[in-house]
């Protein structure tokens, strides 16, 4: 929120010039831009031609806070990447801080990993007997405080949970970014949270394919086989459906991750289905839809216009109730393996808030090298990135719109 | 008599599993940049022992390398008694969490093609992390 007041002087000596924004050491951003004009008459003859300033502060616009759930830890983040990457600018590491810091920062957004929040190092979860999973692991208290510091324009010294070591390091500064997104296993978990977040996303991998995934990451692994990559992920079910699981209901956007039907018996996790469930009636947030919102449609983009390679692409689109919530839901089974299968998809894709025709293929070539590029994790995980733009754009303008409001009145 | 019997085997050639984990190096990328410049670089990088230019991330590496080798089996083994056991979910917990450190740390490496410790070691290159790694 901006507020500028104008106050006139009746000084003569002065001369065009600009002052340097000030910034307190708080991570407080104040811009006060004071613009000096010259008089134009000479001795001044008590008509209003006095120089005049102005000066605006741009005070503590308020932080638009993002939660993603995700159970694939932190710094890896392929989706991060691509949400940053929509901002424009790489998201980096804290510049000269602790190496093993989770947290990414771009220009405009911050990626924070909930797993900081550990209220129990490995140590001491080993000792009281809790996975990470297990809320008991997990100071939400200071979760909260934290998050709504942030939100509120207020710098925190945010602790570090080091996965090398295990142990919890020394606090890292977080500065109040436009864009906070906080990233881990619990971003819903506690309600307080749940109210400061803007948008929330859950990422919901089905068991076949998080199991073909973890074998095609762990299998080269010296320690690993089969057995112990299956045996890792039952041990960790019960307390993954006991409190991971049951967030997907309060997300406002839902990846799903299944295996294909295109191709019977598939295992390999290669060839995947991906629904995009989206929640009706979130605001700043309108569903990405195709050809007739609010309908069923059944597309199969493969024909006489384009030429997919097998198994093809299949795409589904219509509402649904989710945990008795209303949805819609955008389904893609198959994979890309043409630019041209790309860009035909996206130009019959709609309220994909992009903001020129091609935007969704070029982000998926500039990251071409991402997991998932090549199907609807990266697709979705695009669209999802450019609607979280066009949510923070429209909450920012929302805001810049509320004083001008009050001024006109 | 023996008699020798030869069969010829067509060869079919698999297509190389898309791991989400694995770049993928497909024809998608080839349009809008110069893709030649890429693969050659990722070749170089890889040869340099995949982007890892310090020794601290070499350390890492193996770390955590050794970590998962040592808590497979410490989990195999805390499990041995009862597998419900609070001891044996932590200990498989422990488990995912440091094969999930290395793959981040591998995909880092694999994605962004420099070295985490960059920044880190730009400010303080005097330590013993920040010394580049020779193989």
């Amino acid at each position: 929120m901006a507020v500028c007041s104008a106050y006139t002087t009746q000084s003569l000596n002065s001369t065009c010039s600009i002052s340097t924004p000030a910034k307190t050491h708080l991570g407080f951003h104040q811009k006060q831009v004071v613009f000096y004009r010259r008089s134009s008459k000479r001795g001044g003859s008590g008509s209003s031609s006095g120089p005049c300033v102005i000066t605006c502060s741009a005070g503590d616009s308020q932080t638009v806070v993002i939660g993603l759930a995700a159970d694939s830890g932190c710094g890896k983040s392929t989706f991060m990447r691509r949400l940053t990457s929509v901002f424009g600018g790489a998201a980096e590491p804290p510049k000269g801080g602790n190496p093993d810091s989770n947290t990414l920062i771009s220009d405009m957004t911050t990626v924070i990993c909930l797993d900081d929040y550990h209220s129990l190092d490995r140590t001491g979860r080993k000792e009281k007997g809790v996975t990470a999973l297990d809320p008991r692991a997990n100071d939400f208290d200071l979760m909260y405080e934290q998050v709504k510091a942030i939100k509120s324009g207020v710098a925190v010294d945010k602790p570090i949970y080091n996965h090398v070591t295990g142990l919890l390091d020394p606090p890292e500064l977080i500065k109040p970014p436009k864009i906070l997104v906080i990233e881990g296993l619990h971003p819903m978990f506690d309600e307080r949270v749940r109210d400061l977040l803007d948008f929330s996303i859950y990422l919901d991998i089905s068991n076949e394919v998080k199991f073909a995934w973890k074998i095609q990451r762990d299998m080269a692994e010296r320690g690993h086989s089969l057995e112990s990559i299956k045996a890792s992920i039952e041990a960790r079910k019960p307390d993954f459906d006991a409190y991971i699981d049951p967030q997907k209901k309060y997300a406002d956007a839902v990846i799903e991750v299944l295996p294909t039907q295109l191709i019977p018996g598939d295992n390999e996790g290669k060839v995947l289905r991906v629904r995009l469930i989206m929640k009706e009636g979130v605001k700043h947030f309108s569903p990405v839809y195709l050809f007739d919102e609010g309908s069923t449609i059944s597309w199969i983009p493969c024909g006489r216009k384009l030429t997919c390679s097998y198994p093809g692409i299949k795409f589904h689109y219509g509402p649904d109730t989710y945990f008795g919530n209303e949805v819609s839901i955008l389904e893609m089974d198959g994979q890309f393996d043409r630019l041209d299968e790309l860009i035909y998809v996206e130009s019959h894709l709609s309220n994909i808030s992009t903001k020129f025709y091609g935007e969704v293929t070029q982000q998926m070539l500039k990251h071409a090298d991402f997991p998932g590029s090549n199907n609807g994790t990266g697709l979705f995980q695009t669209i999802v990135g450019l609607k979280i733009r066009d949510l923070y754009e429209q909450i920012t303008s929302s805001k810049t719109a509320a004083p001008l409001e009050a001024t006109k009145a | 008599m023996a008699t020798l019997r030869l069969h010829s085997l067509t060869a079919t050639s698999e297509k190389i599993p898309k791991s989400p984990f694995v770049p993928s190096s497909r024809v998608l990328s080839a349009s809008f940049h110069c893709n030649e410049k890429r693969v050659s670089r990722r070749m170089t990088i890889n040869a340099m022992g995949g982007g890892a230019k310090y020794k601290g991330t070499q350390m890492r590496k193996k770390q955590l390398s050794e970590m998962i080798e040592k808590k497979v089996t410490e989990a195999k083994e805390v499990c041995e008694g009862d597998e419900t056991s609070d001891e044996c979910r932590v200990a498989w917990d422990e488990v995912e969490e440091v094969s999930q450190a290395k793959a981040n740390l591998r995909l880092r490496l694999e994605v962004e093609k420099k070295d985490p410790l960059e920044s880190f070691c730009l400010e303080n290159p005097e330590t013993e992390e920040c010394k580049v790694y020779d193989d």
